[in-house]
């Protein structure tokens, strides 16, 4: 009987059923209405790009003193003292594991370690290890944040140099100024967002070229502008002779009437681009000598840079006018230094490529403190990859050469909310392989998208059917090194 | 009565359904405005189900007082009742958790139990249709009762904190730097996150006990954990470092790992004498453990301030819009901020009406940048206006201090720069007291290295920045430069130039180096007649004479008629051909690509110049690159043939150049031939060969070398 009762609970009948059914189903369509995208494909708007921080920056500026060629790690700033003890044995097979080696020393029969030739010691109330090659860099050590794990994919200098520069080693992809050109817009509109200067030192260079510094498939405003290294910065900015500012506004002003009667016409957005262009110019003519006029930098301040300071096309140079660009609000001030590609010859060009960056370096670094400003420019020097253990060549007495070696290397970076005072990452006793934290070039550029206050997620571009971003599809934000 | 009944099922029923969904639907979910305020009722409807759970719970002790009929029939309207407040809570709660406002673990574990807590209670009320004999009822009813427990105390959690209840009993006092020694401040809470969990009392893996001191201090069954002093040699770091897959690697793989700073801590703990008792003051200054700790005690202080939040009100987009012009850039610190900061550009074009304009965003100005440009003191009592403002910067303004003490009402500021102004000490001080002033710099003002000091001893809150550059070392002036370029036309003047105001240039044209004293010094440009070297160097008191700059000038010479190449260039290297040696382009000695330079490997250079007519030459002057690292170098020999038929040319001069000796840096050099036989002819052919072999001194000694021409010059 009681089995009875409850087969009748239990028995549902058809409009019973379907009556609860469509009183759950309501419930989910009451439910759904709160979803505002629902029905669309997560990646179906195009992001806003506001031209702001998609969160507070702690960086406004960056400046990227570029070591192009890849300077030593080992004889910088990641004390290998085993190698030293080593120099001239073998590298053991079970450090190398047969990783990969260029063109250029995979037919070598020995492969030699080899000890740094130049001294070491603990600088600052950080201990980090400085070689004596650097001693101004090691004076501002404390500042610093130096990354020991950086590790990248390509293993010759045009792949490394694009992949660091762009997030891909086809050089295709806007570069990194390009991007923060675009997400963060200009904040001085009366110069380019994006600023490139070139120097070569007295080593073994390797060369530069115009598509490190492309907007990619980026509107061509936010391609980089290359500085000359002439005396005049940026060429032709004088008014011809015969001609005054004013004719130039009236004939920039006409132009753009024609060129925006062409825009109507076919509507490509380069012709806008232009416009902008030409605006730009114009105003630069007042912008740029302000920032060359070097009569209202002080004694010590030339002192403190060097006297090649004063001499155009010099890094030290480079370096002040990096300094006044980014003073003036230009987002990206991109320094290229060349010669750092010692293959031989290292106990001979690495000192004197020091020389050439060391001292203008550190007195950027302490010139930008010192006005208040390196609180919000994220100072960067570092190279595309580091060099091997073992010589290159035949090991000599007292010279010998390294190999491109992109499984380690060091840069370092300051300021702009960056932990101060820290070496992040551990290499091996040989110097070859990572043993903790590795900073990939993709987390690298996550981490400083993110000191600006950008997802390295949401700075998108559609292009050819899909999202592209300067990570790509990788990278993580190493927050360890966030102050 | 029934119909009542009836729809409160189903409206129960729908609910339920409706939290599967919004569980599964997740934080794709976006609340408008009016279930804000529906979840934000989440904590007084909360109290319904579960008043009326404990009535139902506690009627059961009061079997005489109601009959077992109307238990029955009250049970059932209260579960009614229970069930719907308990799924509207739930679902209230849950539109609460979307405004995002807790710890994501604790408001998990709340959602989770809140949740299960209405399923149950739906369950319950259905089984005390279905279960007439109550065989599970009562049992469910229990389970019901644990789960209303813990999802009220996880809620109590959220919104009173762990502890609330005990807390007046258990009283732990926080450590501080001041208070703990710096194991307890510092390295304890790191033992406690990573390793407490499996080396405490009870559980002691490899015999290690860390939660005691004492017992620490014993170590497990491998002995101590450190060695006093010797990082590099205690077991604990060595586990830390050891690869992630090492059985030995502390913690294991899978728990949670140390971080670095978290390591450096520990190492400069036993380094420093992995001492128990001492406190952060008791270190010596330079200690590594105390930089480290002071750090994070730094960083512990003001952890909580992730971002910041501002109470007013964004001003309109179309005002923002309209104070942006070229001389000056308004915008919101970043996207939905109300902050913002303006930056002024041009200091040739700024007018004070540019900064007056702001007044329309007085309020929600942060951050204002007026560097270099021509601000007086007297703008300062308008600047006072911007009540918010947190980062002023005024260097290398016009500011010379009296009007500073105006600013005192910026009761927000917190960074002002005044680099590069003239302002004194007494000027600022009135201002290092405002309450939440930070950073002050002050380099290249007036203030002096001494009063600095003073000042930032006086207010130790404020971090005084002055001059960061010492140094006493005497410096190398760079080098003058050259301002001509390319080749020097007939009559154009050689001209040098130094950037460094105050610095005299001294040279000499004779191949020597220029001395500092003796040498003739540079005054005004000067002419050249024919190719020359031409060193030169700056000196200045204070600083060092630089490097010599060495220059050859190529001064434009007779121009041949017409020039015929009668040796190919290595076709890598073919330049312009023949036009190109006397058209004045000159190469760079880096870039050997360029058109300007023909190269020579495999056979000699050898070229005839036709005049028109016969003249008589004086020298002939070959411009050519050496790049010694690039096997160029100067011709090993040159043979100058001459004649008025091209058939029959005599030779005039045979040479063999100096070669370098040893590395030297990449250049263009003139090779001179001086032409002494006097006669007269219309061809002249110049012949010159590369170097057969490198010297020994080279890398590559041996190899065949490289000859680069770009001009030949003729005098």
């Amino acid at each position: 009987m009681e089995n009875e009762f409850l087969k009748n609970r239990f028995h549902i009948t058809r409009r019973h059923f379907l009556g609860k059914l469509s009183l759950g189903l309501g419930s989910v369509a009451l439910g759904s209405l709160l979803i505002p995208d629902l029905l669309k494909s997560e990646y179906d708007d195009v992001p806003q790009i506001s031209g702001l921080p998609h969160f507070a920056p702690k960086a406004k500026r960056i400046i990227y003193l570029f070591q192009n060629g890849a300077p030593s790690q080992l004889e910088s700033f990641d004390y290998k003292p085993l190698l030293n003890k080593m120099t001239g044995e073998e590298l053991p097979a079970s450090i190398r594991m047969g990783q990969r080696l260029t063109g250029m020393t995979s037919g070598q029969a020995k492969f030699p370690l080899v000890g740094s030739y130049f001294g070491f010691k603990q600088y600052g109330q950080s201990g980090a290890w400085v070689s004596e090659l650097f001693p101004h860099t090691a004076k501002i050590v404390d500042e610093l944040c130096f990354i020991k794990t950086m590790h990248t994919e390509a293993i010759n200098h045009d792949p490394a140099l694009t992949f660091m520069q762009s997030g891909a080693q086809q050089g295709n992809r806007p570069s990194m100024g390009a991007w923060l050109s675009y997400g963060l817009g200009s904040e001085n509109k009366n110069l380019p967002a994006f600023c490139v200067l070139l120097s070569r030192g007295r080593g073994n260079g390797q060369g530069v070229y115009s598509k490190l510094w492309t907007n990619g498939f980026l509107d061509s405003v936010h391609q980089g502008v290359q500085f000359s290294s002439s005396e005049e910065r940026v060429l032709y900015l004088q008014d011809p002779s015969g001609r005054d500012r004013e004719s130039t506004r009236k004939m920039l002003d006409n132009l753009a009437q024609l060129n925006s009667l062409n825009y109507k016409e076919f509507g490509d957005p380069e012709i806008e681009a232009k416009v902008q262009q030409y605006e730009m110019a114009y105003r630069m003519q007042t912008a740029v000598p302000e920032l060359s006029d070097l009569s209202h930098e002080p004694d010590h301040i030339i002192k403190m840079y060097g006297a090649d300071c004063l001499s155009p096309g010099t890094y030290a140079s480079n370096c002040l006018l990096a300094r006044k660009l980014s003073e003036s609000g230009v987002r990206f001030v991109q320094l290229y230094h060349q010669g750092w590609d010692q293959h031989d010859n290292m106990v001979g060009d690495m000192p004197l490529q020091a020389q050439d960056v060391d001292r203008a370096t550190a007195a950027l670094v302490l010139d930008l403190k010192q006005r208040g400003l390196l609180e919000e420019t994220l100072v960067i020097w570092g190279g595309e990859f580091g060099r091997t253990n073992y010589c290159q060549g035949d090991l000599k007495k007292k010279n010998y050469g390294r190999d491109h070696h992109p499984r380690n290397y060091t840069i370092w970076m300051a300021g702009g909310g960056v932990r101060p005072g820290i070496v992040y990452g551990e290499t091996d006793d040989f110097g070859y392989n990572i043993v903790r934290n590795p900073v990939h070039v993709n987390d690298f550029h996550a981490t400083v998208l993110h000191l600006m206050g950008l997802n390295h997620e949401q700075l998108t571009f559609k292009h050819l059917g899909r999202r592209y971003r300067l990570t790509d599809v990788a990278g993580k934000v190493i927050h360890d090194l966030l102050a | 009565m029934m119909s009542l009944n009836r729809i409160a099922l189903n409206v129960i029923f729908c609910i339920q359904i409706l939290l599967v969904f919004l569980l599964i639907a997740g934080d794709r979910i976006v609340l408008p405005a009016w279930l804000q305020v529906a979840g934000r009722l989440h904590p007084l409807v909360l109290h319904l189900p579960i008043g009326f759970l404990i009535f139902l719970a506690v009627i059961h002790l009061f079997p005489k007082h109601v009959d077992k009929d109307s238990l029955q029939r009250l049970i059932h309207i209260g579960l009614v009742i229970t069930s719907l407040f308990a799924s509207i809570a739930a679902l209230f709660g849950f539109f609460l958790s979307l405004q995002g406002e807790y710890g994501t673990d604790a408001l998990m574990r709340h959602r989770t139990a809140g949740v299960l807590l209405s399923w149950f209670c739906y369950a319950l009320l259905l089984l005390h249709r279905v279960d007439e004999k109550q065989r599970f009822f009562y049992g469910f009813g229990a389970l019901t009762l644990v789960t209303l427990i813990v999802a009220g105390h996880t809620g109590a959690v959220l919104t009173h904190g762990q502890n609330f209840v005990l807390a007046p009993i258990l009283a732990n006092k926080e450590l501080t730097v001041e208070n703990a020694s710096v194991y307890e401040f510092a390295v304890q809470p790191i033992l406690d996150r990573k390793c407490f969990s499996c080396h405490n009392e009870v559980k002691a893996k490899g015999g290690l006990v860390m939660t005691s001191i004492d017992k620490f201090k014993e170590g497990g069954k491998h002995g101590k954990p450190w060695v006093e002093g010797k990082p590099q040699e205690s077991r604990m770091i060595k586990a830390f470092y050891l690869p992630l897959s090492h059985d030995e690697h502390m913690p294991p793989d899978g728990r949670p790992q140390l971080t670095p700073v978290e390591i450096s801590t520990i190492e400069a703990w036993i380094k420093s004498g992995a001492d128990f008792e001492k406190k952060l003051n008791q270190f010596a200054d330079g200690d590594s453990l105390k930089f480290i700790v002071a750090s994070f005690a730094a960083s512990k202080s003001d952890a909580p301030v992730e971002e910041k939040t501002y109470s007013f009100s964004a001003a309109s987009g179309d005002v923002v819009e309209k104070l942006n012009t070229p001389y000056r850039s308004v915008f919101p610190l970043f996207k939905d901020s109300p902050a913002l900061q303006a930056d002024f550009f041009l200091k040739g074009s700024f007018q004070v009406e540019f900064l007056r304009e702001l007044n329309s965003i007085s309020q929600q100005l942060v951050v204002l940048n007026l560097s270099k440009m021509p601000v007086e003191d007297k703008e300062l009592e308008f600047i006072a206006t911007f009540t918010n403002l947190e980062n002023l910067n005024l260097n290398f303004t016009r500011i010379e201090g009296t009007g500073l003490r105006t600013l005192e009402p910026l009761a927000n500021l917190q960074t002002l720069s005044l680099a590069g102004t003239s302002v004194k000490a007494g000027d600022i001080e009135p201002l290092l007291s405002l309450p939440r002033l930070r950073e002050v710099y002050v380099w290249n003002t007036q203030i002096a290295e001494a009063e600095r000091e003073a000042l930032s001893k006086k207010y130790p809150d404020v971090t005084i920045t002055g001059n960061l550059f010492s140094d006493s070392e005497t410096l190398k002036l760079g080098k003058p430069r050259l301002e001509n370029d390319g080749v020097i036309r007939k009559g154009e003047l050689i001209s040098l130039k130094h950037s460094m105001p105050g610095v005299v240039i001294r040279l000499s044209k004779d191949k020597t180096d220029p001395d500092s004293i003796k040498s003739d010094v540079y005054d005004k440009p000067f002419p050249a007649t024919e190719s020359m070297v031409l060193k030169a160097k700056a000196c200045k008191d204070g600083w060092f004479c630089s490097d010599v700059l060495k220059a050859t000038c190529f001064v434009e010479g007779i121009a041949p008629v017409n020039v015929e190449l009668q040796s190919k260039a290595d076709v890598q290297y073919p330049g312009k051909g023949a036009e190109g040696l006397t058209d004045m382009q000159k190469g760079f000695a880096d870039i050997l690509k360029e058109p300007s330079w023909l190269g020579y490997r495999e056979g000699p250079f050898s070229t005839n110049f036709d005049f028109g007519k016969s003249i008589s030459l004086k020298s002939i002057v070959i411009s050519h690159a050496e790049n010694i690292g690039g096997f160029v170098f100067p011709p090993q020999e040159v043979e100058i043939w001459a004649g008025d038929n091209v058939r029959e040319m005599k030779m005039l001069k045979q040479l063999k150049p100096v070669q370098p000796t040893g590395y030297t840096p990449n250049g263009v050099e003139a090779l001179p031939i001086p032409l002494d036989s006097g006669g007269s002819y219309r061809y002249y052919r110049v012949v010159a060969r590369p170097l057969a072999k490198l010297p020994t001194w080279h890398n590559s000694k041996g190899e065949r070398g490289w000859l680069f021409v770009d001009e030949v010059f003729f005098y």
